[in-house]
Parts: C-alpha cells; sequence; structure tokens
C-alpha cells in the first residue's frame, strides 16, 4: 500500500533540469533512501516534496487526501543544514514548533518531553540552543520533525554533517523511529542507506536510474568477485593481462596492488588461479572469494 | 489566527531576548528628552560655550513648548527612523539565510501570516518607543518650558506612528525580497528620504504622499489644524502598507527558500 504516489515530477531553474520526469511510489511504513551523488537533485526533490518548492509540474499525492490538500500537516522535514533559533532553549523551539504543527500547548509539551528523552536532550532541554554541538542540534532536528507524529517523514542527509559517534547516534535513532513513521531520507553515502533502509531508489542529473527493495537489487545484481592481493611490489601486474583472457571473467581490474576478477563461475576459476599461484610460486597475501556490494553497484550506476 | 498569535508572540520574545526592547526604547526617550532640556539649557550652553562677545546683544526668544515638541518629533522622524530601519533590516532575510525560515515554512502557515507577524511584532516595539518617547518629551517640556497638550502630543506621534508603519513595510518588503540586509536597509532609506525630499520639494505634486503625515503633525501642534487632503495621505498609507505586505508575501513565497 503506498502512502504517497510521484507522478511525472519536474523542476527547472532557468535552462537547468534539475529534476526529470521522477515517477515513484513509497510504501507505508518503510524507509526508503534516496542515493545520489551530489548535485543529482536529492535535495530538491525532497524540498517539493516537503512543501517548500513549487514543482514546475508533475503530482505529489498522499493516499486518501485530495489533491488540493495542504501537505505540510503530514510531513515532518529536516533540512540538510537544520536551522534553529539560537536564543531558544530546545525545549522552546519544539513547543514552538508543535504548535505551528497544530498541536494544543498540552500536547506539544508532552511530546516534547517524549522526544527529547528519546533523543537523548533531557538534560539539555533548558539550554540555549546556540550552545549545542552539531550532534546536539541534529538529534534535535530529528525531534522536531517529529513533533506532530507525521506520516512521512523527510531527512536531507540526516548524517552527512556528523561525526562517526554522531552518525551511529542518529542511525540508531532513524532504526527507532521506522517502528512508527515512513522515513524518506538522502544520503550519498551508500553505507548509511544499507544500514537503514528497505527500499532505495537511485537518481543521477535528476533522473531515476534504479529503485526497488535493497534485497532484490542485491540479488539481482550480486556478482561473484574475486580479489588477490599481491605480497610483492608489481607482482601481479603481469599475471593480471593473462588472468584477463581467462573464461569466465567477466571484468578485471588491477589497482593498489588488488586485482579484482568479477566472474560468473567462481568455482571453476578459483581452481584455475589458485593452480597457477601454486605452480608458479605467486607471491600472494591474500585471495578471497565475496560478493559484489551494493557499493559497486552504487559507483557503476553513477559514473556510466 | 492561532498560529499568526504564535508568530507574534514569538517576535516579541526574539526582540526581549536580544534587548531590542531596552535599547529602542532607550533612544526614543533619549531623543525625546534631549530637545526640551537642550532648548531650557540654552542660554547656560551659550556661556560655557565661552559666551558672546562684549557688547554683542542677542535676544534668544523663550523657546515654544508645541515647537520643542515638533523639533522633537522631527528627531524621531530622523534618528528615529534610521534606528527602526538598521534594527529591523534582516527581519526575514536573516531568517531566510540561516535555513530557520524553512523549519517554520514547513509548518502548516500562511505566507502572509508569517510576514504579517514580523512586521506586526516589530511595529509593536516601535508603537512602545515611540509613545515612551513622546511622553518623555511631553513630560520634560511642561517641566521646563511651559504647557502643552498631552493630547496635541499624542495626536502628533499617532501621525508619525503611521508614517514609521509604512517605512516598516518597505523594511519589511524588502528583507523579504532582497537576499542581505545592508541593500534592504540601503533601498529603504534611499526611498523614504526621496519620498520625503520631494513631498517637501514639490508640494503641488505630491499632495497623495503619506510622507506629508509629518506635516500634518506639524501643522497639527504649530496651527492647531490639520493640512487639506489629511484622509487622502492616511488612505496612502494605509494602501501602501498592505499592497506591501501581500506582495512581499508572494514574492517570498515563489523564490525557493534554500539556495
Amino acid at each position: 500500500m503506498s502512502l504517497v504516489e510521484i507522478k511525472d515530477l519536474n523542476k527547472t531553474y532557468g535552462s537547468k533540469q534539475a529534476v526529470h520526469r521522477l515517477s515513484f511510489g513509497i510504501r507505508e511504513g518503510s524507509c526508503v533512501a534516496l542515493l545520489g551523488p551530489n548535485g543529482a537533485g536529492k535535495t530538491t526533490t525532497l524540498q517539493m516534496l516537503a512543501g517548500l518548492l513549487a514543482p514546475t509540474s508533475g503530482s505529489i499525492r498522499f493516499n486518501g487526501l485530495p489533491a488540493q490538500a495542504d501537505l505540510r500537516r503530514y510531513i515532518g522535514y529536516l533540512p540538510q543544514q537544520g536551522a534553529y533559533y539560537n536564543w531558544m532553549s530546545g525545549s522552546e523551539f519544539m513547543h514552538y514548533s508543535g504548535q505551528l504543527a497544530g498541536l494544543s500547548k498540552k500536547e506539544a509539551v508532552q511530546r516534547t518531553n517524549d522526544l527529547l528523552d528519546r533523543v537523548g536532550l533531557q538534560e539539555a532541554r533548558k539550554r540555549k540552543i546556540g550552545g549545542y554541538s552539531g550532534g546536539m542540534k541534529q538529534r534535535l532536528g530529528l525531534a522536531q520533525a517529529l513533533i506532530h507524529q507525521p506520516k512521512l517523514v523527510i531527512l536531507d542527509e540526516p548524517v552527512s554533517a556528523l561525526d562517526p559517534v554522531g552518525r551511529r547516534e542518529v542511525l540508531e535513532l532513524l532504526k527507532e523511529i521506522r517502528k512508527e513513521a515512513t522515513i524518506l531520507f538522502s544520503t550519498h553515502v551508500l553505507h548509511d542507506a544499507e544500514a537503514v533502509s528497505d527500499d532505495v531508489l537511485m537518481i543521477r542529473d535528476g533522473e531515476l536510474v534504479l529503485s526497488g527493495t535493497l534485497r532484490d537489487i542485491r540479488n539481482a545484481h550480486r556478482q561473484p568477485v574475486i580479489y588477490i592481493e599481491e605480497d610483492v611490489p608489481q607482482a601481479l601486474q603481469t599475471w593480471a593481462i593473462e588472468w584477463e583472457r581467462l573464461a569466465h571473467v567477466t571484468e578485471l581490474s588491477y589497482q593498489d596492488g588488488i586485482v579484482k576478477l568479477v566472474v560468473e563461475q567462481p568455482d571453476e576459476v578459483k581452481q584455475q588461479l589458485l593452480q597457477q599461484i601454486a605452480q608458479h610460486r605467486i607471491p600472494i597475501r591474500r585471495f578471497e572469494l565475496a560478493q559484489t556490494t551494493l557499493e559497486d553497484l552504487f559507483l557503476k550506476v553513477v559514473s556510466s | 489566527m492561532r498560529t499568526w498569535m504564535l508568530m507574534y508572540r514569538k517576535e516579541l520574545l526574539e526582540m526581549a531576548r536580544n534587548y531590542k526592547w531596552i535599547w529602542i526604547p532607550c533612544v526614543f526617550v533619549l531623543l525625546g528628552v534631549m530637545q526640551p532640556l537642550t532648548s531650557h539649557l540654552m542660554p547656560q550652553i551659550i556661556d560655557a560655550a565661552g559666551g558672546l562677545p562684549e557688547g554683542a546683544v542677542i535676544e534668544i526668544p523663550p523657546p515654544v513648548p508645541s515647537v520643542v515638541l515638533l523639533e522633537t518629533l522631527n528627531n524621531f522622524g530622523l534618528i528615529g527612523v534610521l534606528v527602526i530601519v538598521l534594527s529591523s533590516m534582516s527581519i526575514v532575510s536573516g531568517e531566510r539565510n540561516s535555513g530557520v525560515a524553512g523549519m517554520v515554512l514547513v509548518r502548516p502557515v500562511r505566507f502572509l501570516s508569517y510576514i504579517t507577524a514580523k512586521w506586526a511584532g516589530a511595529m509593536t516595539l516601535v508603537t512602545c518607543s515611540l509613545l515612551l518617547g513622546s511622553l518623555s518629551a511631553w513630560y520634560y517640556t511642561e517641566l521646563l518650558i511651559g504647557d502643552l497638550s498631552l493630547l496635541d502630543t499624542l495626536y502628533g506621534s499617532l501621525l508619525y506612528l503611521l508614517w514609521f508603519a509604512v517605512i516598516l513595510a518597505l523594511v519589511v518588503f524588502f528583507s523579504a525580497t532582497l537576499k542581505g540586509a545592508g541593500p534592504a536597509a540601503f533601498l529603504s532609506l534611499a526611498l523614504v528620504l526621496a519620498l520625503s525630499l520631494l513631498t517637501g520639494m514639490l508640494p503641488a505634486w505630491m499632495t497623495w504622499s503619506p510622507a506629508r503625515l509629518t506635516a500634518h503633525a506639524a501643522s497639527l501642534l504649530t496651527e492647531g489644524q490639520l493640512l487639506d487632503l489629511f484622509w487622502l495621505n492616511i488612505l496612502v498609507g494605509v494602501t501602501m502598507i498592505v499592497v506591501l505586505l501581500v506582495s512581499a508575501a508572494a514574492l517570498f513565497r515563489n523564490r525557493p527558500l534554500v539556495d
């Protein structure tokens, strides 16, 4: 059951087409990652969904709501650079956001208490936001996006600006949030998408290039791969050229002393390689059988 | 209306937190006290500055209360306007540039409410400051110089207040449509100055100008009556405010919030 249907969404700035004929749906209760390199149109897309930017053409429909409805009531949004009134305290900002979103004063206070507890800002709630760290601001941003229990939570690069600790905290929070709301978040870091999302949408130059559930994509595009790392510099250089001609090897690269072979029949190729290595006493440090990762796919999709 | 009140109260709170509620009324009170005080002390000031040359006979006419008040209002119109414009020049652009406007406008909030709440918030501060300034001018004139009608003082101040409301709408408009605070302040001041100068220099053509509100105040205080076309000037002033605020909201809406 899809919560939101996006059809033929376009946005042009002058002659530049930022988003081009984007169509996709978001399943209710899912966590969707919008992936793409910088400048692919992720932020523009999210801003249109959040109602901050009028699309040039195309439609955004919420399931069960008339086309003219003010969607902002059902959406929680955290922009890329969350900005706050630095002179307010954390809880004041939450109360203000909640009441603007239509909560009563009492509800806003209650939700604030609840959410600040969950994002770990209960101690800091009376301090001025101007004194918060980047990670604290991001957690406050998450809390304010959730204050009115939105149907859809839109997060623009929620972890990109954070250090590893803050990143882990926010990802953990996302896992919590997804239990009660549908999430759409953008990122250019694939690892984050893999960590929390079920569905991915990959866009490039404003166009959708790949979409589906994470598992389907992984299965459909997974290929066996063999890594061989040399022990002596340049030891594998000549061998790499030779191996490229082996049967069932579809792709070979030699970089930083590591040969990477994308293969079709891993067992057969493995046998051949190991035999050669043993026979010619090729100095290797590592021989590994693996699968192509989503990252490989992402890089391929994005750069092709 | 509920969200409008919320945003309006937030404006008032913000101005309290960054001390605008202290320093802007202080400026107006200071301006209000200064004129009666210097008029009263003029002979002593001249003495202290070295006095008049021997044998010079200059009659300094005793200051007239209504003229002293008028001079005070003139100061409000110059220095007060400068303070108002400079203190509110980033009223919209500041929030837009920092991105916090985006956080507010993803809420179900009307753009017009957002803009008018800002104008009304600043207007509340200006009203209080101007009234405090006028009252202190009235008190010191009464104390040091002579009888002055409190009612006339209030009428004169209200005419200036409407003129200030037009100026503030101008600042809000430019702040919502331009990126920087500097250009907004410059354009607002330039337009106010141009309007005032033209109204003074081409009185026959500028009878509609809301800048004439200050002339009405002057006439009211010195002659005891308003000039012609008073209601036209009021009408043009109010219309300008409405048009500026509505178009500010419309233009604000059509520009992407984050560039």
